[in-house]
Order: C-alpha cells, then structure tokens, then sequence
C-alpha cells in the first residue's frame, strides 16, 4: 500500500495506523492500553480534514500532511490549554511540545481548572493526584479492557470536567483495584505516581 | 536497567530505578513475557533487598545451645566444609543433603548440584518445588517425557477455551491472569474449577465448584463423557499415543451420577464442560496448587495429561498442557538437575550414559543410585547428618511444622544460606549471608522455558556474597580436602558456558550475547535457533515417541472431616504476599495484607456465631493458630482457606504431612480442622 506524507511517497501493510507513518505527537494513545482518539493531539489533515493519527488507518493513496499552519496552530491551544488547567511539571515530554509548539498559555484568560485539586493519597503504593492529569483516559483502560479488566477506575462528566475516579469516588482499597501499578506506568503526567518518589 | 521479578513463575522483566538505598520505581518494559504489564509485587515488592533482617556477615557456632559469633568468611567457609567433611568421613555421602533453591539463579543452582553430586557424592538434592509441582513433574515426565508447559504463554492469545482447576491464577500469577482475561473478554470461554470463588471463577464462562480434594473425580467423569459421546480424536490417539485401552478400561465407575455425589458439581454442567473442552481445538489446559497439593496430586495431573490427550490437544497451538511454575526460578531449578533423580537436562542418573556424561564433564566418578527427595531428608533426621540449605525457609514451607521444628533441631549440622534471617536461620550452625537478586548477575527460567537475564544494579550490603561465589568457594575446600577436581568460574557466564556444554541439546544455542535483548526459550540446541515454543509438535520425548496413558484412579483426601474437627482447611497464596513471607513482608507489600486473615463462608459463620474480622483460633490434630476470621462466599460451606505466608501464625502447623506416593508432596489442601472462638 502506498501513500504520501507530506509529500513524500511512503510504503506501509494493510492495517496500519497513520501514526505508523506520520510522526506526530500524542498524549492518549498507547498500544496497550488501546486508548486512542481522545486528546486530539495527533491529528493530520488527510486529502484536505482532519483525522487523529493514532485512531485512523493508513489507506492506499492518501495524502497526508502532519505539520499545516493550521495544525500547529491548533497543538499550540491544545497544550496551552492543558497547561492552563493543569499542573505539567512532571509531564516533560508535554513542556517539551509546549516549547516546540511555542506555547503561551499566559495569552488566555484564567480558567477554575484543576490545579487546585488535592493529592489523593488513599492506598501504600501510589498517589492519585489529579491537579496533574489531563484525562487522556490511559489509567481507566489500562485498568479495564486494556490489561487488567479489574474496572477499579472509570471516567466521570464530560468535556472539560471530565476527570478519572473510581466507582463512587470509593478510595481504591475499596474497590476492586489490585495494585498492579499498571495505571501508573501509563499515565504520561505524573498524576499516577508512586509513593516511593515522594519521599526523596 | 533491564532485571527479572523475583517473585513468581511468570518472570516478568522489569527495571527498578534503585536510588540512594532503595527502588523508588518500577517500570516494566516492552518485551516478552510482560509486555509492559506488572502485578503489585513486581511492581511495589521489590524493596526487600533494603530490608533491616538482611544477613550482612558469616555467623558460626559450634554447637545449636551456643550463641552465633560473627566469623570471617575464611572461617566460617573452612568451619562449614569441615563439618560436611566430618560427616562424609563418617557417615558416607547419603548422610549428606543440598537444597539449592528455585529463588537463585541457574548458575546457581547448577554449581550446588554439582558440588553435591562431584564433591559429595550424593544426589540428595532436590529444592522446594517437591512442595508445588514434583506431581505435575511426575505425571507429566512419565506420560509425555517432559515436566514444562508445553505452550508458551503468548499463545493464551490464540487459545478458544481455557480449563484452569487448582489455580488462584489471578493471585498466584496475576500477569498470566490478565492476559487470559483480556482473551475471554476478546470472545474465548473459560472453565474453572476450583472450590473457592477465586478472580477466575468471576471471570468464567462456566464454574465448577467441585469439592476440595475431589477435581480428580471429575476429570476422569469428563473424561468418560468425552468417550462415551464419541467427542474424542481417534486419530490423534491412535497416532501418538499408547496405553489407552487399559485406562479405558479404568474408567468405569467415573460415571456422571457418581461425580455429582461426590464432587457436587451438577452432572449437566460436567457435561458441559466436557464437551467445550473436547469440541474446542484450541484448548488449553492450566493449573497449579489446587490440582497438585493433594495425596492424590499425581493422579490429578495424570488425569488431566489423559483428557488432553484423548481430546488431541498437545502439541497444537494455542492448547497445550501448562502447569503454573510458582517460584521465580522453579523451571529453572529442575532443569538445572536440582533433583534426586536427575542431573542437569532431566537426565537419569540411573542412566549409565548419563553418568558417563557427568563424568566426563566434571572428571570425577559419580554415584550410580539416585538420591533422597526433599520430604524424605527431613523425615530420615538423624540418619542425615548434614543439610547445606540454599535460600530455602523449610519451617515456614513445610507441613506439620511442630514436627519438622523437632527434626532440625536433631540434626547434627545444618549450614544455612540466605538473604534474610527467616524462622529456618535459627536452626543453623552456620550461616552464609548470599546477595540478593538486585546484586548479582545470572539467569532465570520462567514458566514458559523463557530463560532471561538477572543484572547486578547494586553491590550486596555487608560482606554478602553472591549465592554461586559461597558454594564455589565451599567447593575448593572440599575438593582440596577430598583431593577431587573442582573448577573455578570467575563469574556466572562461565558457569552457564558449562551448562550449555553439558546439555547442548537444551541450551546449547542460549549464550548470554543472545539475552542481552530478551529471553531465549529452551529446547534451544544452537545459536541460529529461535528456542522451542510449542513442545511435542510431532513426537513425544518418551523412548517410543508416543504420550502414554496411565490410569488415575480417584481416593478421598487423606484427612476427611470428622465431628471434632467439622472444616476442610486449604492452605495457599494471596496477591500480596509470597510464600513463607520472607521477601514480601519485607516489603512494602506488608502494608497492604498485614495479617493472617481465614476465609470463613457466611453460612458457617452464621453458626458458629461468628462476625467478620473476630479473631478465632483454627484448630488441627497437630495444633493452633490465632487469626481473623474474613466472612465471605469466596470461601464454600465447609471450608475455611488460610494462606501460609504469616511465619508468626503458621498455617503449615495444621497442615498433615501425608504423602503423595508417587512424588512425596504433601497434602496442604486438605486437612481437617475446627474453628473455635477466642474469648
Ligand atoms: S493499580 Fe489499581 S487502579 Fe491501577 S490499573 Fe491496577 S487495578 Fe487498576
Ligand atoms: S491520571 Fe494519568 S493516565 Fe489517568 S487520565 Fe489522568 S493523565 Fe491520563
Ligand atoms: S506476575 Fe509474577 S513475575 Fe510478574 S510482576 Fe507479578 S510476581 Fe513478578
Ligand atoms: S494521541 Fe491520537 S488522539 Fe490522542
């Protein structure tokens, strides 16, 4: 099968994600967990509209491009955005778009976001603490049908006040989590991290 | 840096950040077997290296009454060979037992067998899966000529239907667990045989709760079924297999009447689950425990060897029979000969070329008669003079602990080494302070065959030293001693070198080169081959290259319940802790299941008047313990389940040590008890 990305021909197996050929960022997709298709971060003009790259499959002929005006104008408000809302100090690969994209969150006004929300600390091994996360939903499925299909996790509201819980918001030695730490190895923010970084 | 879990069979890779004196992350990479999935004991459990109980110097006394003094190396190396020599001298070389240990590496193990076989003399060598798998092992080496799983664990992904008795998989080997788990919500179905209502039960298609003790019923009833309804592959046993018609003809009375009134499974639901089993081709079979831990434990797995193969189901794809490794290095440990009976390979040292291989390799004459198994040792105290002990907590392992406790304290010399003091140490004469896997470098073999690298992060704390360093340090003693030859290894690549020369058949094409990216499965005869993953796609490994059928007829658990003593107790695992406890709970892992807890079911509990979280003594023929009392329906009516990882409240001091007769393993899942309240 046979395509173009920005400009260049490029050669890939039937079934491939865009994402395969056309580097982009991204923030929710992750091959294990499966989630894919929820940040917007990666999206690619194809023959002319916007498609996420890591939720669209690669098909003969197609003519992509990764890196439009428009696109970057649009990562640039995703990551402002997300920086106005969230706590990213220990998110270094989104500083790091947010320098690339030249962000300036500051050019928006402030927002009621979630940097304010109190560090959940309910359980030995981790810390919940979501004034950091950016509800790219990785922890839900890993601890759903990603992996572990324990269901510990779930994502509550939508849009903007969408934000990851568990069911009725029960700390999690309640629920039916079994500290695997799986959600904490994906979530790309630090909003899942181990008590043992704590400490130092 | 890229390690393997120490705790369970499925040998996980991880890469634990280690910082100023301790782990203060793990993550998992993306390769085999774990594909970036943990469970939250190799995830949050592996501080214990970091542990205050750390065994930090050599320790000698002279005799049991004295206190421990803390000793060079030199002497308590030269006080320790000295013993053994004394022994030997006097006693011959039967009076001597080595149990190294299915937690250290290959290398490892390799080196003490060898030290007891070529410098002792005597095969008494076996490790703790005599206490886990030795019934598997026996079942599965007779039947089909090879003791592993036969299929490697990313064929769960192409596996139709599991049948999974006697395995608490999501506690005992969670990663595995998930990922069948994530097979049945793709669509496959799931049978699940086990007493209690485990996270595999909750996960299946269909449930048999038989009763404890009895899956072996049941499997001969499914299996009758499968012949009497015509479902089973006449081509495939007229093929590759021979002694059917005799086990046919064993089968008579496991009708489906009597398997409902024995095991209280519905015969419908027996018949059932025969018929996915046989009507599915890829089906596959895994157990653990459940199905092993019995006095009937061989004729459990048996049975489950004969319904694969009168179904055509090993040596396919996605089928297959896999027996759930416990210990990190079990696999590991027995392919690496630490067994009575075996050398390194599986090959019989009552087998002339064996032997002749052996000694060959070591040039030293060696012992034609095989040797003690685990549980025989202990019993023959004080006929054994002299246990070396690697890494093994035997108080805490064993059944009837009282007696057991007894038996080492008459035993004359017992050298102990390890990583933590643990309720065995205080039985030692001397004890040697090994390196924890963090410190040291090797390999594991993993459930699946998948042998895979262990890397030093660290320098052990103390004067601790890596286990293969001690016994080959004990060995240039006893070799200068004896005046027998005794190679010096610098380091434990040059001990695998020598494993792959002994059995090139196994390991041959496995160099350490080869690890450094990830695990190479054996059979692996050369470097170009990409190990075995499917065994016995086209022959058996028995002299006739067919599988053999063996009857396995059915009796009840030794110790049935009696009006004094009303429960059936079963011993085992919870997600959070490790066998005897040793490592785990010295761990983070404590925090999170700090004490002994028994399953009690609601209905019994109701009677007896007791409430959740109540203390209770759990009472047996051979003594007490004191825990709380966890009211649940995981449990049935009848049963109470006690894990075995609270050294303080011993579940092992109610086990029975009655024997399977074919593999020495005790009885853990069944004994009789009763529940009494604490005033
Ligand atoms: S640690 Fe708990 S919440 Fe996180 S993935 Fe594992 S089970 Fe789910
Ligand atoms: S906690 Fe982490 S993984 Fe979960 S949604 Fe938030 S940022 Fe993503
Ligand atoms: S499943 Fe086993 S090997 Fe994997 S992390 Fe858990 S204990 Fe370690
Ligand atoms: S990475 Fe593609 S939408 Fe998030």
């Amino acid at each position: 099968m046979r395509l173009r990305v920005d400009g260049k021909e490029v050669e890939v197996q039937e079934g491939a994600l865009l994402l395969q050929v056309a580097p982009v960022p991204t923030l929710c997709h992750h091959p294990h967990t499966e989630t894919k298709g929820l940040c917007r971060l990666c999206l690619v003009e194809v023959n002319g509209r916007l498609h996420p790259a890591c939720a669209t499959l690669a098909q003969e002929g197609m003519e992509v491009k990764t890196e439009t005006e428009a696109l970057r104008r649009l990562r640039k408000t995703l990551l402002e955005w997300l920086a106005l809302t969230t706590d990213l100090s220990q998110a270094p690969e989104l500083l790091s778009l947010m320098e690339r994209y030249g962000a300036e969150p500051a050019r928006w006004p402030e927002v009621a976001g979630r940097k304010e929300r109190e560090a959940l600390k309910d359980n030995p091994f981790f810390l919940r603490d979501y004034a950091k996360c950016v509800n790219c939903r990785r922890c839900v499925d890993a601890c759903g049908d990603g992996i572990m299909g324990v269901y510990a996790l779930t994502l509550e509201d939508r849009g903007l006040l969408a934000h990851p819980t568990t069911p009725l918001g029960r700390p999690l030695p309640e629920t039916p989590c079994v500290f695997c730490g799986n959600c904490v190895q994906v979530c790309p923010t630090g909003a899942l991290r181990p008590l043992t970084l704590e400490v130092a | 840096m890229r390690t393997t879990c120490p705790y369970c069979g499925v040998g996980c890779q991880v890469e634990p950040e280690v910082q100023g004196g301790r782990v203060v992350r793990v993550l998992a990479p993306d390769i085999p077997p774990n594909h970036g999935a943990l469970c939250v004991k190799g995830r949050f459990g592996l501080d214990f290296p970091f542990s205050g109980k750390r065994l930090l110097y050599p320790m000698v006394r002279e005799s049991r009454d004295a206190p421990f003094r803390r000793a060079t190396w030199e002497e308590a190396l030269d006080f320790a060979a000295e013993k053994l020599l004394e022994v030997l001298r006097r006693k011959g070389p039967e009076a001597i037992a080595v149990f190294p240990s299915a937690k250290t590496t290959n290398e490892e193990v390799y080196l003490a067998q060898k030290l007891a076989r070529a410098l002792l003399g005597t095969h008494n060598v076996d490790h703790c899966s005599r206490l886990c798998h030795s019934s598997s092992t026996a079942a599965l080496s007779r039947s089909l000529g090879g003791a592993s799983m036969t299929n490697p664990i990313e064929d769960i992904w192409k596996t139709d239907l599991f049948l999974v008795v006697g395995s608490n998989t999501t506690e005992t080997h969670p990663v595995i667990a998930a990922m069948i788990k994530k097979r049945v919500r793709q669509g496959a179905r799931m049978i699940v045989v086990d007493p209690r209502y485990t996270g595999m039960a909750e996960a299946a298609t269909l449930w048999l709760r038989v009763r404890p003790g009895t899956d072996l019923f049941l499997l001969n009833a499914m299996a009758r079924y499968v012949l009497e309804a015509g479902l089973w592959d006449r081509a495939y046993v007229e093929a590759r297999t021979e002694g059917f018609a005799e086990w046919r003809a064993s089968l008579e009375e496991y009708t489906l009447e009597r398997a409902e009134a024995v095991t209280g499974v519905e015969r419908e639901k027996i018949a059932l689950a025969a018929r996915l089993y046989a009507t599915t081709e890829r089906a596959g079979a895994y157990w653990a425990m459940g199905v092993t831990q019995h006095t009937k434990g061989t004729a459990t797995a048996q049975a489950l060897v004969n319904l694969a193969l009168l179904t055509g189901k090993v040596g396919k794809e996605g089928a297959g029979l896999n027996p759930l490794r416990g210990q990190n290095n079990v696999q590991g440990a027995g392919d690496m000969g630490a067994l009575p009976d075996v050398y390194p390979g599986y090959l019989k040292v009552a087998d002339e070329a064996a032997r002749k291989r052996f000694e060959a390799l070591w040039g030293v004459p060696l012992n034609p008669k095989p040797g003690l198994r685990m549980t025989e040792v202990f019993a023959a105290i004080p006929e054994v003079e002299a246990i070396y002990l690697i890494g093994e907590d035997p108080v805490t392992s064993e059944p009837y602990q009282d007696h057991l406790k007894a038996k080492l304290s008459a035993l004359p010399f017992l050298l102990v080494q390890d990583i933590l003091e643990n309720e065995t140490t205080p039985f030692a004469h001397v004890i040697l302070p090994a390196a924890s896997f963090l410190e040291k470098e090797g390999t594991f073999t993993n459930t699946d065959r998948r042998v895979q690298r262990v890397r030093k992060l660290l320098d052990p704390p103390g004067e601790a030293r890596p286990d293969w360093w001690i016994t080959q340090e004990l060995g240039k003693r006893l070799a200068r001693a004896l005046d027998r030859p005794w190679r010096e290894y610098p380091g434990p690549e040059a001990i695998w070198e020598e494993v792959r020369q002994a059995i090139p058949e196994l390991m041959g094409g496995i160099s350490y080169a080869r690890l450094e990216a990830e695990g190479v499965r054996w059979p692996c005869p050369f470097e170009d081959h990409p190990g075995e993953a499917v065994l016995f796609r086209e022959r058996f490994n028995t002299p006739s290259g067919r599988a053999r059928f063996f009857p396995a007829p059915y009796t009840p658990p030794a110790e049935p319940p009696s009006e004094e003593y009303p429960f059936t107790l079963s011993t085992g695992r919870v997600l959070f802790h490790w066998h005897g406890g040793t490592l785990s709970r010295n761990s983070r892992l404590k925090e999170a299941y700090p004490e002994l807890k028994v399953e009690v079911n609601p209905k019994d509990a109701e009677r007896l008047g007791l409430q959740d979280g109540e203390p209770i003594y759990v009472v047996s023929r051979r003594g007490r313990i004191r825990a709380r009392a966890w009211v649940t329906e995981r449990t049935p009516e009848g049963v109470v389940y006690a894990p075995f990882h609270f050294a303080e409240v011993p579940a092992n001091r109610l086990t029975l040590d009655a024997l399977d007769p074919v593999s020495r393993i005790p009885e853990y899942k069944v004994s009789a008890v009763r529940l009494e309240k604490v005033d």
